[in-house]
């Protein structure tokens, strides 16, 4: 350890006893009932004022139903995470009002400036979700958008400004009705290639009349509409990508994907990917390290249902909730269906979701969007989800079922078991809403994760995680030098008093959504972490040791681990 | 006698054999019932697992291939329609995907096919999935040429026919599956249908077997009730009159006792006393006539003490209390025992039957204390109440409890003399140990005039 870094680490240690003081304050205003953290809702007071637009209008289009997504993005790299809200627009011919995406550049001081317009993102999509990553390596983080019809990439030029490449990056010409998307680097070559899934194959010129009495349109359920392929984009490392859906074995017509989220399946270090379809057995692609993947979903028991039924997958995410360095499964599904919550033994995955006390609690929920994050810094991964009908009419038909329905958070007890502790958090997180993208950060910088959540033709929501059990919590922030300079694909596990974790830096997750790329782990009352090892994507090994809580690291691969002053 | 003779008549009518028989019939029937029942279940199951079970697993794996079948048909449509951006070969890895569940699927359903299928059915389902993969190979074969448009030619003309026939065979052979199903359901109702009526009369048999056994059981016990009540009344005479028979022996033992022996060894004493003045003062024979004039009074007082103990002539003359007050002084004197004698109430005549059977009871129980008891002082209590009359007598020695087993013919005794009262006796443990016997005799009983039970 240098001189520089021995400051930053008494640094760390003074932060964390101010942050200690803070919660302690924190603490005699919570109540005994509290789980230890509350999330507060400082949408307006961060200046967050966003309105999805799905473009409703009366013609019952299937798109209306499904958007959108958000983001936390760190676009000007100040280390500050920034908000991203995609949006939807009017249909053509029903123009009443003009709605585009939103970035918001985080002041550091718990509030935002709408910069969209400076961005060059004052543009009107039909956009549906985000995928964050540097593609060209350039240290600025890029932008793909996807959308009914085209998707949107767009390049960041490091002065704050986006542009448009996506005709010049090749992934023009490719129409579809585009929804999750994720950056990984699946043949280790040091460039982000895109994985982008397709719902069904749908125009408003192939729209299908569905009617529920017969004489009124209503939403269309997917089994009206043919299947449609996910795409695999190759980066080929000159700012080009190519189609690589069919070589690589990922085609399949007959996909309706609406999540889509990354994971080492097999340990080998070549991503794999996880893909929830909606009425189709989910997917498994397995990395096969030679640029090719095969479907392994059956075998592994992630396809379908514990009755062999396939489910409306709906989002997914993928993280080591049982801190066994197993990567474990959560998709959202619709309602009447319950979470498939599963628990990786190491070959076979076993929806536990039942035991674990996660399955009664969704059996009357439609969730979207879902995300593995330690809310009370105890060292066990928590589970977020968003809920939110796609029928207006759903009670009418179903009384138990409503359109707005209230965000679930399972709160882990370490021994496989959740309890939704929602409407313990105050600030209304538990109202209903019709909630579908979900993406976690902290924006606010004080060690915890805060949470964004979008609704469907509604407002977006920011909750700030406000720790009142003065847990502690390590955050990591990674470059990659020969690895993708995001170091997306990394996973990086510690040892704090004996107990393990590890955190894949992931691109993707949740639904149509994504989080922020910095890893987090709590800690609970431990003030330091015996050890910290990063696998880097290019295979790399890394570690630090004896790591004092409270602060953030940087990690440049090759260069060792130093920490930052704070969070 | 005359209990030999109702233990005889008992004898005769037994119900056991019948009782036996009875249940041996019973059971037999239970076991042949349990037996058939046994039986048919044995046989549903076999149905429901060898056939309905069998037959529904074979019609899921029917269904995997069929839903197989249906995606690859989805899959030609896609290729022939021509409106994705890749070529042919993009969906092989779908068809081998697909491929790869259904050869699983053939392989569990020809595993699970049902006796009804025929080994040319089996033949055809294998050779036309083998065709159609042979078929598809070519398919792909001629697209990985660049041959396209054949390709998709080949897909119309061979492999989408060939896919309709297998959907066709597959088709049929759920049809089959389910019309075994249907058969089966349909004998599973027949022995539904024979257990139930079996069931009904085994209910209706094992109705009437409790019914007669029933009405059998009730008979003879209301038979042998009433004989134990006979008996017991029997019984109940026999020993009253044995009391009745021993206390009037007692008295008149005891009255000889007093009255003639008394008069004889008073005359003979006199009449020595008067000898005795006959005989020179001072010389032997006076004082021999002296010595045997006093064996004469020691004999006239133990003649008198032995007519009083077989029953004192003071009940007959002076009453229970007085009796009491001079029997518990005698008894302390001759047991050694210290006796505590409460006496509460206002005294009321008792006949002189209840007195003897009150004295004998307080008899036999301070004899107990003196017999058994190992105590040194006993209390005595006699109360006077407006109903009853109550005499209770207490002990802290050894109790029952060291010789709980046998009960002595004094307990006995004890029990019918407090029966021919019509009174209550009980026998309890004081706090302090030992036994207390507690009679309440109610006063209607103890009035003169009251049956002379002797």
């Amino acid at each position: 350890m240098n001189r520089r870094s021995f400051l930053r680490g008494a640094a760390c240690a003074v932060s964390l006893s101010r942050v200690s003081r803070l919660r302690a304050f924190d603490a005699q205003g919570s109540t005994a009932a509290s789980p230890g953290f509350r999330f507060s809702d400082v949408t307006s007071a961060a200046g967050i004022s966003f309105q999805h637009n799905s473009g409703a209008y009366g013609g019952k289009l299937l798109p209306e139903t499904l958007g959108s997504g958000c983001a936390f993005l760190d676009y000007d790299r100040d280390g500050w995470q920034d908000i991203l809200l995609i949006n939807g627009m009017d249909w053509p011919g029903h123009k009443r009002q003009r709605s585009t995406l939103r970035l918001y550049h985080n002041n550091r001081n718990g509030t935002f400036t709408d910069v969209t317009s400076r961005a060059g993102l004052d543009l009107e999509m039909y956009g549906m979700g985000v995928a964050v990553g540097d593609y060209d390596n350039d240290g600025f983080p890029d932008i793909l958008i996807t959308c009914v019809g085209q998707n949107r990439l767009f390049h960041n030029t490091g002065k704050g400004r986006f542009v448009d490449v996506t005709n010049a990056s090749g992934l023009g010409r490719h129409l579809a009705f585009s929804t999750s998307a994720l950056w990984f680097d699946y043949d280790r070559d040091g460039f982000l290639d895109l994985f982008v899934c397709n719902y069904v194959k749908w125009s408003p010129e192939r729209d299908v009349f569905c009617s529920l009495d017969g004489k009124h349109k209503s939403y269309c359920t997917p089994e009206a509409y043919r299947g449609e392929t996910c795409w695999l984009f190759h980066n080929r490392g000159n700012g080009t990508f190519e189609d690589v859906t069919a070589s690589s074995g990922i085609f399949d017509s007959s996909s309706k994907s609406l999540g889509v989220a990354m994971l080492d399946n097999d340990g080998d270090g070549w991503i794999d990917i996880l893909v929830a379809n909606d009425t189709q057995p989910n997917k498994l692609y397995r990395n096969q390290r030679n640029g090719t993947f095969k479907d392994a979903a059956v075998e592994a028991g992630l396809a379908f249902s514990t009755e062999g039924r396939a489910r409306a997958g709906m989002g997914v995410d993928v993280a080591d909730f049982t801190n066994s360095g197993h990567l474990g499964a959560a998709i959202t599904n619709f309602d009447n269906e319950m979470i498939g919550l599963y628990d990786f033994d190491g070959k076979n995955y076993a929806d536990i979701a039942s035991q674990a006390g996660v399955g009664l609690p969704s059996k009357n929920t439609l969730g979207f969007g879902c995300i593995f994050l330690d809310a009370n810094l105890d060292g066990w991964l928590d589970l977020a989800v968003a809920n939110g009908h796609i029928d207006e009419t759903v009670r009418n038909i179903r009384g138990n079922v409503g359109y707005a329905q209230p965000p679930q958070l399972f709160l882990n007890n370490g021994n496989r078991g959740f309890h939704d502790v929602a409407a313990e958090l105050d600030a209304g997180f538990d109202h209903p809403k019709v909630g579908r993208g979900l993406a976690y950060a902290d924006f606010d910088r004080d060690g915890d994760l805060d949470l964004l959540l979008t609704t469907n033709n509604g407002p977006a929501y920011l909750y700030r995680n406000d720790q009142l059990a003065e847990n502690r919590s390590i955050r990591f922030r990674l470059l990659g030098t020969k690895s993708n300079r995001d170091a997306i694909g990394a996973t990086v596990r510690i040892v704090a008093g004996g107990m393990k974790q590890s955190r894949m830096l992931k691109s993707g997750s949740s639904y149509l959504s994504q989080s922020e790329l910095p890893v987090t782990f709590g800690l609970g009352k431990m003030d330091r972490v015996a050890s910290a090892v990063i696998q880097w994507p290019s295979g790399r090994i890394e570690e630090g040791k004896n790591l004092a809580a409270g602060c953030s690291y940087e990690c440049v691969e090759g260069k060792g681990i130093s920490p930052q002053d704070g969070f | 006698m005359l209990v030999g003779v109702a233990r005889m008549h008992l004898a005769k009518r037994s119900p056991t054999l019948g009782l036996l028989v009875g249940l041996i019939i019973t059971l037999a029937a239970v076991v042949a019932y349990s037996a058939y029942i046994t039986w048919q279940i044995k046989g549903l199951r076999q149905m429901q697992s060898g056939l309905i079970d069998r037959n529904r697993k074979d019609s899921l794996q029917l269904l995997r291939i069929q839903n197989d079948l249906n995606l690859l048909a989805v899959a030609m449509r896609d290729m022939i329609d021509n409106d994705e951006p890749y070529p042919l070969t993009a969906w092989s890895a779908q068809f081998q995907r697909i491929r790869t569940d259904l050869d699983d699927a053939m392989r569990l359903e020809a595993a699970l096919a049902p006796m009804s299928r025929t080994r040319e059915q089996s033949a055809e389902l294998s050779s036309s999935l083998a065709q159609f993969w042979n078929a598809a190979d070519r398919v792909f074969a001629l697209a990985d040429e660049g041959n396209q448009k054949e390709a998709r030619e080949q897909i119309q003309l061979s492999l989408q026919a060939r896919q309709a026939a297998l959907g066709t065979t597959v088709s049929r052979l759920l049809v089959q599956n389910s019309e075994n199903e249907s058969e089966a359901a349909q004998r599973i109702v027949q022995i539904y249908d024979r257990v139930q009526l079996q069931v009904y009369l085994f209910l209706g048999a094992t109705l009437i077997a409790i019914l007669l056994t029933g009405f059998s059981m009730i008979r003879w016990n209301r038979r042998l009730f009433a004989q134990i009540s006979e008996l017991s009344k029997r019984r109940s005479e026999l020993a009253q009159k044995l009391i009745a028979t021993q206390e009037s022996t007692l008295r008149y033992i005891s009255r000889e006792l007093h009255d003639e022996f008394g008069q004889i060894l008073t005359a003979i004493g006199s009449m020595i006393g008067r000898a005795g003045m006959h005989a020179p003062e001072g010389s032997p024979l006076r004082g021999e006539l002296q010595e045997v004039r006093e064996i004469a009074q020691e004999t006239l007082d133990r003649v008198r003490s032995l007519s009083q103990a077989l029953h004192p002539v003071m009940l007959d003359e002076a009453g229970i209390l007085a009796t009491i007050d001079w029997y518990l002084p005698t008894m302390e004197r001759q047991s050694g025992i210290a006796i505590s004698y409460e006496k509460q109430g206002m005294p009321f005549e008792v006949s002189g039957t209840a007195a003897v059977h009150i004295y004998r009871v307080l008899q036999e129980s301070l004899n107990n204390v003196a017999r058994h008891a190992h105590a040194k002082q006993a209390w005595v209590r006699l109360q006077f109440l407006s109903a009853t009359l109550e005499l209770e007598v207490e002990d802290h020695g050894v109790g029952f409890g060291t010789k709980p087993a046998k009960q002595g013919i004094g307990l006995v005794a004890m029990r019918e003399r407090a029966e021919l009262l019509g009174a209550q006796i009980v026998f309890s443990t004081p706090v302090e140990g030992g036994t207390r016997i507690h009679l309440s005799v109610p006063r209607a009983s103890l009035e003169p005039g009251e049956k002379e039970k002797d």
